[in-house]
């Protein structure tokens, strides 16, 4: 089988016609602009809200009940044709923070808007998006600064309105403009999917089943120098049939010893036998997933330990290590003189895209490529503000071809994308809070939204498709 | 026919078929969704040509068990899907997407005469689809599947809000879907038995419309305020007054008594007038000397006009035949001015829909109105006609006079047939007549 890398163009044009700037600029890294088109504002809003006698617009959103990635199908109709209306998303995170995402769309000659047939001429996202909705979600104006939208609590769904308003206006009008309310819920966690707290031999996560007896196939589910414990992607692995197991490896108040890279190994192997050992999964149909750091440890638990994983899923990773990075791994409280010496970029913004160049890596620290024995897809986002993640996918290309084992390798590589490759349809962050003490350090992700959200839609399917291949079959 | 000796992988997949090889893939969908929509039920990964056992579990609000099942073998690819492949044995027999609901009944050694009933319409009614090896036709529990996959069905869509009133003398539960409004309306009733049960109210509201399930007969009541004709009036009257209403489209559904009062406020009310009616298993027998507690039940003892079947069921049907051409004992339809939608199980057991309707037909067209009634006329259809793929009840417990088990009729493939096609139609019916523009010649 021959090797392939698969550059992925899944991009999203804006329109190209000629633009009028418009006031309705959303967000400053949003390119917005309303395309010519006809100029109906000269009928104000409330005279057109009844506009006949005839029945009320009617606004529907299906699967009101839906798992996260699943796509929906948003319709109006009863609108007169030819109308200028707004498709509004609003929610409240759990932290209690307002975000929200509009389009503006013209009705068709038959009064009807369908999000998967026509193009937003303006707002958070331009032309044909059915998901845009949910993937163009920000902050609203006055919310607090570097927000990233993630779930914590799995056993609940997000509640997400959709409203349909009257004209080409903004959220902050959907009291007075608005016709028609769709209620969704976006759940993470199927019926029937357990979640299971495990503190085993020292290890720390959370390990999620798909209902039924089993035996079921599994991953272990990595994250990065966030820490803590995070458990939506696994969730949603279950959700779609695999078992899945998030494990903390750091910053988490249940790990009993600091790790360092050297321990990680042991603490990782020790992981993966509590998947092998669990009676309700295949021990032979166990792979791994990382993100960010994440890989660093995917690879190593797959190069250097006894245990042989199915498959590997890397998304933006370092495939070696240097004093810095490990520094950052290992310290166990963060003073504000360490975080002056975290690297960052000429904006201030927190970036360890130049330590983790590939020529930076200390030697004895680059994963045994050479001993890779499972399929591998690597993930990256071109526009990765944070890994330099196209040097350390090339590098792994490099070294698996000389070992004969460029088969094994799959890239897939997403232009406009950044580090935060996650499930499909929820926002990107291109810059975050990194940490809030002993100060407010915010991290340079990266990503334009419109291309990474189609990277994490077309990602997410491939990396089922590829768990489906190496895991079921 | 496989031989086994030719071929030992085959039998080695089918003996260790649940524990080396990957199990079978079961996939449900939707699995989280409204009572009336379809799922789409599949298991792949199977061996071919592997006999399999899908079976769907529910246990109610009341701890009753209640479960269908249907016998299928694979396909060549070693796959199996409800909507495509016949059940060959089961609860359900033959090609039927939707046969793991509709034909659920209680398990064995159940308790009788149970009605599956859902109070709370907050919370989902909770299936687990499972999938056994070979064709099992008992102890479910005792043995374990190759897969599971649990469900989610609700009554109620998200956004939806709930509003117990007590106004004016009259209770119920109002239900108002999400948004700035303002929405059809309607009034909900359902029969004899009295209480309150919002499951229909709430599926009306997930459907756009501000559904109003009225209470009438508080459990224990029988002879209360509520069965006065007023009563009725001021319940139309609060749903056509509520600000999230358009007062000009309130409509009437009712079920057995329900369809009674309909017909007759629609026909008879100086006060309501609902912009459509639908009535099932109802018709305008209203014999007007008899308070409305008594309509429906046999005035005299079992022995005179109510019958029993041969499992001590009894037949209501005959209480109210034959039709009497005099006025004061049915409703004067020809005064009715709004289009009326009539649901009619043609092996009603406890009330003569059909024959009913074959006069109200007559009376309307004496005063050339008979293009406001439509009659949807169900073979094999008993009184209740309920939501789709609700399981079916030929006989049901029912309070009068202590516990007596009631004959509904139908045959439950015919039944859940009508159910699901009465009810698209119904949901068509309100949104021509309460959503869209007027149309003249206002026949479905």
């Amino acid at each position: 089988m021959i090797w392939t890398q698969v550059r992925v163009a899944v991009y999203r044009h804006l329109i190209g016609k000629s633009l009028t700037p418009n006031v309705g600029l959303h967000r400053k890294h949003c390119c917005l602009h309303r395309a010519a088109g006809p100029d109906l504002t000269h009928l104000s809003p409330p005279a057109m809200r009844r506009i006949s006698t005839g029945p009320a617009p009617v606004l529907t959103a299906a699967p009101a009940r839906g798992l996260v990635d699943d796509p929906l199908s948003i319709k109006a109709s009863f609108l007169p044709p030819y109308h200028p209306v707004t498709l509004c998303a609003q929610m409240r995170s759990e932290d209690g923070d307002l975000w929200e995402a509009f389009g503006h769309y013209n009705t068709s000659a038959d009064g009807t808007v369908n999000l998967a047939r026509d193009h937003s001429v303006g707002g958070s996202y331009l032309g044909r998006e059915p998901m845009g909705l949910f993937w163009a979600l920000q902050p609203a104006p006055g919310e607090r600064e570097g927000l990233r939208l993630r779930k914590k609590n799995v056993e609940i769904p997000h509640i997400v309105d959709i409203s349909l308003l009257e004209g080409h206006v903004t959220p902050r009008e959907r009291a007075s403009a608005e016709l028609a309310v769709a209620t969704t819920e976006r759940w993470y966690m199927a019926p029937g999917v357990q979640r299971i707290d495990i503190r085993q031999n020292g290890v720390v996560g959370t390990l999620f089943l798909p209902p039924g007896p089993g035996r079921f196939p599994a991953m272990v589910d990595l994250w990065g120098m966030g820490g803590g414990l995070v458990e939506y992607r696994s969730c949603l692995f279950a959700s779609r049939g695999f078992a899945s197991f998030t494990v903390a490896f750091m910053e988490h108040k249940d790990l009993t010893v600091q790790l360092n890279v050297n321990s990680a190994d042991a603490y990782m192997k020790k992981a993966f036998n509590i998947l092998q050992d669990h009676p309700q999964i295949h021990g032979d149909r166990i792979g791994v997933i990382g993100l960010s750091y994440g890989v660093y440890l995917a690879l190593r638990l797959a190069t250097r330990s006894e245990v042989n994983p199915s498959c590997l899923v890397c998304i933006n990773g370092p495939a070696g290590s240097n004093v810095e990075i490990t520094r950052t791994f290992c310290k166990p409280k963060v003073s504000a003189s360490d975080q002056r010496f975290w690297p960052r970029d000429d904006a201030g913004y927190l970036s360890f895209k130049d330590m983790s160049l590939p020529k930076n890596y200390s030697p004895g620290t680059v994963v045994e490529l050479g001993n890779l024995a499972c399929p591998m897809m690597y993930i990256l986002g071109e526009d990765d503000q944070n890994c330099p993640s196209i040097e350390n996918s090339n590098m792994i290309e490099h070294v698996l071809t000389a070992s004969g084992k460029s088969h094994l390798y799959t890239c897939l590589s997403y232009p406009g994308a950044g580090h935060l490759i996650e499930p499909p349809y929820s926002p990107n962050a291109r810059i975050s809070a990194w940490r809030i003490k002993p100060e407010k350090i915010l991290a340079l992700w990266g990503g334009h939204t419109a291309p990474h959200a189609a990277a994490q839609e077309d990602s997410w399917k491939k990396i089922l498709n590829f768990l489906d291949e190496n895991l079921r079959a | 026919m496989r031989d086994f000796d030719t071929f030992p992988i085959l039998q080695r997949q089918l003996s260790t078929m649940s524990h080396a090889a990957p199990p079978p893939i079961l996939l449900v969908a939707p699995r989280r969704a409204l009572v009336d929509e379809v799922i789409r039920v599949r298991v792949d990964n199977l061996p071919p040509g592997a006999p399999v056992t899908l079976r769907c579990l529910h246990q109610s609000e009341d701890k009753d068990y209640w479960e269908a099942y249907g016998h299928y073998v694979s396909d060549a690819t070693g796959s199996v899907s409800v909507a495509d492949d016949v059940s060959l044995g089961g609860t359900y027999r033959g090609a039927e997407v939707m046969g793991l609901l509709w034909s659920m009944r209680p398990v064995p050694g159940s308790r009788t005469g149970l009605r599956l009933r859902k109070r709370n319409v907050c919370t989902p009614m909770a299936f687990t689809i499972s999938v056994y090896d070979g064709h099992v036709d008992r102890d479910f529990g005792g043995r374990r599947p190759l897969a599971e996959d649990l469900m989610e069905r609700w009554y109620m869509a998200p956004g939806v809000s709930r509003v117990e009133v007590k106004e004016r003398g009259v209770r119920g539960t109002l239900f108002i879907p999400p948004g700035p409004g303002p929405f059809p309306g309607l009034l909900d009733m359902w029969g004899g038995g009295g209480g309150l049960l919002e499951y229909r109210s709430a599926l009306l509201a997930s459907h756009g419309y501000v559904s109003f399930a009225l209470e009438y007969f508080a459990p224990g009541e029988l002879a209360s305020a509520d069965l006065e004709f007023k009563y009725f009036e001021t319940a139309f009257e609060l749903v056509r007054r509520h600000p999230a209403v358009i007062p000009r489209k309130v409509g009437i559904f009712g079920l057995s008594l329900g369809a009674l009062v309909a017909v007759n406020m629609a026909a008879e009310s100086t006060v309501v007038k609902p912009a459509c009616c639908v009535c099932i298993s109802g018709s305008h027998y209203f014999p007007r000397k008899t308070h409305l507690s008594k309509v429906h039940q046999p005035i005299a003892p079992a022995s005179r006009k109510g019958r029993m079947d041969e499992e001590q069921n009894l037949i209501w049907r005959d209480i109210s035949l034959p039709i009497s051409s005099d006025l004061s004992r049915k409703t004067d339809v020809r005064r009715i001015n709004c289009p009326v939608l009539l649901v009619i199980g043609l092996d009603d057991q406890n009330h003569p829909a059909a024959e009913y309707a074959e006069d109200m037909a007559q009376m309307m067209r004496s005063v050339g109105k008979e293009h406001l009634l439509t009659r949807l006329e169900y073979p094999d259809t008993g009184h209740l006609i309920e939501p789709p793929y609700s399981p079916h009840f030929r006989a049901t417990n029912f309070m009068w006079k202590g516990k007596v088990t009631l004959l509904w009729g139908g045959r439950s493939k015919a039944h859940s047939d009508a159910q699901e096609d009465s009810w698209n139609k119904m949901l068509a019916f309100l949104r021509r007549h309460l959503y869209s523009p007027q149309v003249p010649e206002a026949r479905m």
